[in-house]
Order: C-alpha cells, then structure tokens, then sequence
C-alpha cells in the first residue's frame, strides 16, 4: 500500500503504526523528505516544528494524524480510506475548530485502536 | 444556504472523496484550496489554519527585519 512513499513520524506515534507502516512498503525519512507527515499530537515539538516551519506557510507540509493508519489496518479496502479526515491541525486551533465542528475524526477513530490493542 | 447545499451534493469536496496513492503532505493542501466545494468540515480546517499561516508568515517576516537591521542588531549585541 505504501510502496515507495517516505513517512516522517513525530515522536508522538506509537510503534505499532510505524511498523506498520514500514511492513506496507512505506519507509522512513527526515521531515524535509517525507511524502507523508505523521503525528498523534499536535503539541509535541516535533510537530510543532512542522507546523511552524517555511514548508508549512506555503501549504507544503500538511499534519496527518496517524490514526489513518490504523484506519487503513482495519479496512477491507484499504484504498478507501479518505487521507482528508486525518488532518491534524497546529494545536492552538484544535480547540477553536472543535468548538465549530465538535470532535475531529480521528478523536472518533479511537476506538478502532482500542480494539486492536485487545486483540494483542 | 439552500443553494449551497444543492451544490455541495452535486459537487462533493475533493478534500472528502480524494483516495488512493497520488495524495501526501505535499500535495493535499493545494488540492483542499482548488477545491471550490469544500465541505463544511474541510472549510472551518482550512480557513483556521490560513489564518494561522498568515499570523506566522507576518511574525517571520518582522523577526527577519529586525534581525537584518543594523541598529537593531547592534542594540541586541549591546543588551547581551
Ligand atoms: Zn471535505
């Protein structure tokens, strides 16, 4: 599934996904590399460094939490999960877009770790 | 609104329907922004964080000034 595509993890991700990620194809690489920005928490440095970085302010670096991989994980078609769900926004807006949309998608998406846990 | 409404059925967000291999980082923000029907969701995301990006691109832009001007740097080399 990610054959090919350079993943960037904050430090915020737990193992699990990463491993999942590297065993779907994908590697790992430096934030300026990645194809894919990964995080679990907008307020760790890392990610804030992201979000605060040039690449960022010209629209080049969008967050994507890493729930998305567990999304793809526990999806028949792993296609069909839509990446736009998971975007992770910089944490001093998390709480203004909450108040507008309610919980983003991903806070949703718990569950379906929660689950998986159990099964391990 | 009704309109509106009509519309973002018959045209539904790229930022929702978008799948597959071809979208990452780099792209999905451009894609969002050429988007004329972004759902309500994607539109309060993008609009926080341009708001937010044009706050950090004005703040880097002074930090800049202030650091390339002589006196000021004089100022700061004096204070410490
Ligand atoms: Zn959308």
């Amino acid at each position: 599934m990610f054959q090919g595509q350079r993943g960037w993890f904050c430090g915020s991700v737990g193992r699990e996904l990463r491993q999942f990620w590297v065993a779907e194809g994908g590697s790992i690489s430096d934030p300026r590399a990645a194809d894919f920005l990964f995080s679990c928490d907008a307020s760790h440095p890392d990610t804030l460094r992201i979000h605060q970085s040039l690449d960022y302010i010209e629209d080049n670096a969008t967050v994507f939490h890493a729930y998305y991989l567990s999304a793809v994980a526990n999806t028949e078609i792993k296609n069909s999960v839509a990446l736009g769900h998971f975007i992770l926004p910089p944490a001093c807006l998390q709480k203004e877009i909450r108040r507008k949309l309610g919980s983003f998608i991903w806070e949703q998406d718990q569950h379906i770790l929660i689950e998986k846990h159990d099964e391990i | 609104a009704t309109n509106n409404h009509s519309k973002m059925l018959k045209y539904r967000c790229s930022g929702c329907i978008a799948v597959g291999k071809s979208l990452n980082s780099r792209n999905f923000s451009k894609l969002l922004h050429s988007c004329p029907y972004q759902c309500d969701r994607h539109k309060v995301i993008v609009e926080a964080e341009d708001r937010y990006k044009s706050e950090l691109r004005k703040s880097l832009i002074c930090n800049k000034k202030i650091l390339l001007t002589p006196r000021r740097r004089r100022q700061l080399s004096s204070e410490s």
